[in-house]
């Protein structure tokens, strides 16, 4: 066999793999959006057929429940807690990958050591800390921590930005009267936008998407988030599947829309997290 | 009055000393280069001087201000770094602007200082333009005048010319020259090329494992080197190298055997003192063998490698057992230097004449202990 042939039988095969691979992501994304323009009988009786009609009536009853609150809730809360989260990550990024103090390198790995804790097994104390604050029903009791939960991730990640950041152009900054913070401000932050940007798509698809804690914390209809709200349209004995699915089709929009102009940054951002 | 005082500085990371106990005074209007090799404490002390690493101990003053515990924007320097560090977010005037622009300058000024400089440097053109838009030798133009805009006190180079290509790198040189006497600043600079330093030094100041090694004018370096060190790293290629011992000592001579030769050698001492028996090392320019020498000695080598440079010629040649030792050649090969073009081919067998007024001696551990009588030029 010529070495030009295997790396072509390699190539298809693993071009095959990933169109399969992609399928299978696909395929229910998919689904989801036929079955948003199906009746509530046709989705029983065809489900994995096509529609019969390009009716938006699912739509209008899952809209009808509030969605347009429920974005605007998911919205807020994923602003208020990617800012918080990049602006606590960069900065401490930034002093972990500057810092000479040997002790440093703990806080460092203390942060990595962050990502093992998965939040399920601090639900129950994590609910009891909100409540005994006063915070349920209030928009802080999911951004904080979801905030917490994003920081190490976002540190990690700026931390291997910051570390291959050129020295000689802070130099240049002392020696142009800046002092640190305005080095930071002033020249890192604006020189360090796609490592932001990646940061902030990644959290934000998380927080976005992010469903247990925010059921837990957040009651009050007028609150809720997307996925939270979606959720009243299914119920112990009747499922309005057709709108649940439009809905989803509706709540998944914004995070598609974000990924198809960002994903560059996406990928690059992740690429470099190795060092 | 000096122009920046370097008053026994030391500094010291954790265990490592990367300079000690440094002294040197630089005059207004002086250019001096340090040299020497990675890691002899060269950038440091530069990044000293700016204020970019505290030291450990001693004073740094520049015209008569003590800016030791001053922060970088105050002591009255600027820099130039080895990969520009332009600031890739911002246009050509703006990176010149931005050190006047953040001690409250007024715009006008900004504006007017930007201007001047770039007059000075034929940059008027790309004032507008982003650094990535900028060819190195543009990116280093615009380098060298953002620390002109800022007017110093002390201009510091960290390496400026080592990423162009030998073309560029030479035009800057000259350009570098014609700036340090059009401003008449006080510059410092830091560079591993030897030809820079040769160049275009006032004085050079060779360090080595962070101390001063010697200080003078280039051709006082390359003609009296202070000890081994300066003798073998100034000069291209390097002075050969050869190893002896005294044999006798009387009247202000000595009597030296090289190594693997069966002639001896008389050469008057010029101060300092070598008991017999000895070990010293010879040095030999590459362009002091010559092929007849009346009264010195002859050896017979093998052309091994051969450098047409055109108007000159670079021979390196195998003596047997007539070897260097850490000169330019790892396999003790002697280089030599013709100034003009040669017919000679590998394998080829040369004579090889040194008078012995052009020897040096150097104690292996110690001060030179003979320069060459004669010199090429008088300085």
């Amino acid at each position: 066999m010529s070495k030009l042939f295997r790396f072509r039988v390699l190539t298809t095969a693993m071009y095959g793999f990933v169109i399969v691979y992609s399928l299978f992501v696909l395929l229910p994304m998919l689904w989801m959006v036929f079955a948003a323009f199906k009746t509530k009988r046709e989705i029983f009786i065809d489900p994995l057929g096509m529609p019969d009609s390009l009716t938006f009536v699912a739509f209008g009853r899952s809209w009808a429940i509030g969605l347009g609150a429920f974005l605007f809730n998911s919205a807020v809360v994923t602003v208020l807690s990617v800012l918080l989260i990049v602006l606590v990550s960069g900065m401490a990024a930034y002093v972990l990958a500057r810092s000479d103090y040997p002790w440093m390198r703990w806080v460092y790995l203390l942060v990595v050591v962050c990502f093992a804790v998965p939040v399920h097994s601090v639900l129950v104390p994590l609910f009891q800390m909100i409540s005994a604050a006063g915070m349920l029903n209030n928009r802080l009791a999911i951004a904080l921590p979801y905030a917490a939960y994003g920081i190490p991730f976002t540190t990690v990640l700026l931390y291997a930005f910051f570390l291959d950041f050129p020295r000689e152009l802070e130099d240049a900054a002392r020696l142009d009267n800046c002092n640190r913070l305005q080095t930071f401000l002033r020249v890192i932050l604006p020189l360090s936008g796609p490592a932001l940007a990646s940061a902030s798509i990644f959290q934000a698809v998380f927080i976005w998407n992010e469903f247990l804690l925010a059921l837990l914390m957040l009651t009050r209809p007028a609150l809720k988030t997307v996925p939270v709200g979606i959720f009243e349209l299914t119920s112990e004995f009747t499922s309005d599947w057709p709108a649940v699915m439009a809905g989803l089709s509706i709540a998944i929009m914004p995070i598609v829309f974000i990924f198809f102009f960002a994903q560059k940054y996406f990928v690059r951002s992740l690429a470099g997290l190795g060092k | 009055m000096p122009s920046l005082v370097i008053d026994r500085v030391t500094k010291h990371y954790g265990g490592f000393r990367a300079i000690e106990d440094v002294s040197l005074s630089v005059e207004r209007g002086e250019f001096i280069v340090m040299v020497g090799p990675s890691g002899c404490g060269k950038s440091t002390l530069l990044r000293v001087i700016a204020g970019l690493e505290a030291i450990t101990a001693g004073k740094v003053t520049i015209n008569d201000r003590d800016v030791t515990a001053l922060e970088p924007a105050d002591r009255g320097v600027a820099m130039v770094f080895q990969n520009y560090a332009l600031y890739p977010h911002m246009n050509v005037a703006q990176n010149m602007g931005f050190g006047l622009k953040m001690s409250g300058r007024p715009r006008a000024e900004v504006e007017a200082a930007v201007r001047r400089a770039a007059e000075i440097l034929r940059i008027t053109d790309y004032l507008a333009k982003r650094p990535k838009e900028l060819s190195g030798g543009q990116k280093q133009r615009v380098a060298i005048g953002r620390a002109i805009t800022r007017a110093p006190e002390v201009f510091l180079f960290d390496e400026p010319l080592s990423n162009l290509d030998a073309a560029l790198r030479s035009q800057m040189r000259v350009e570098l020259s014609r700036l340090h006497k059009e401003l008449h600043a006080t510059m410092v600079y830091v560079t591993h090329d030897q030809t820079e330093a040769m160049t275009m030094a006032d004085r050079i100041v060779v360090l080595n494992a962070g101390v001063i090694e010697q200080i003078g004018s280039p051709l006082d370096l390359y003609n009296r080197p202070g000890n081994l060190f300066v003798a073998g790293f100034l000069g291209s290629p390097r002075m050969n190298f050869f190893r002896a011992r005294v044999e006798t000592v009387a009247d202000g001579a000595i009597e030296v055997a090289p190594v693997g030769l069966h002639e001896r050698i008389r050469l008057p001492l010029r101060g300092g003192s070598v008991a017999a028996g000895a070990e010293v090392m010879l040095g030999v320019r590459p362009e002091a063998f010559q092929e007849e020498a009346p009264n010195g000695i002859q050896v017979t080598a093998t052309v091994k490698v051969v450098e047409s440079l055109g108007r000159e010629t670079l021979l390196y040649a195998d003596a047997g057992t007539f070897a260097t030792t850490a000169s330019e050649s790892q396999e003790g090969y002697i280089a030599v230097h013709r100034a003009s073009q040669q017919a000679v081919a590998y394998g080829a067998t040369i004579r090889l004449a040194i008078d012995p007024r052009d020897i040096f001696v150097f104690d292996p551990k110690g001060p030179t202990l003979r320069y060459p009588e004669r010199q090429l030029a008088a300085d």
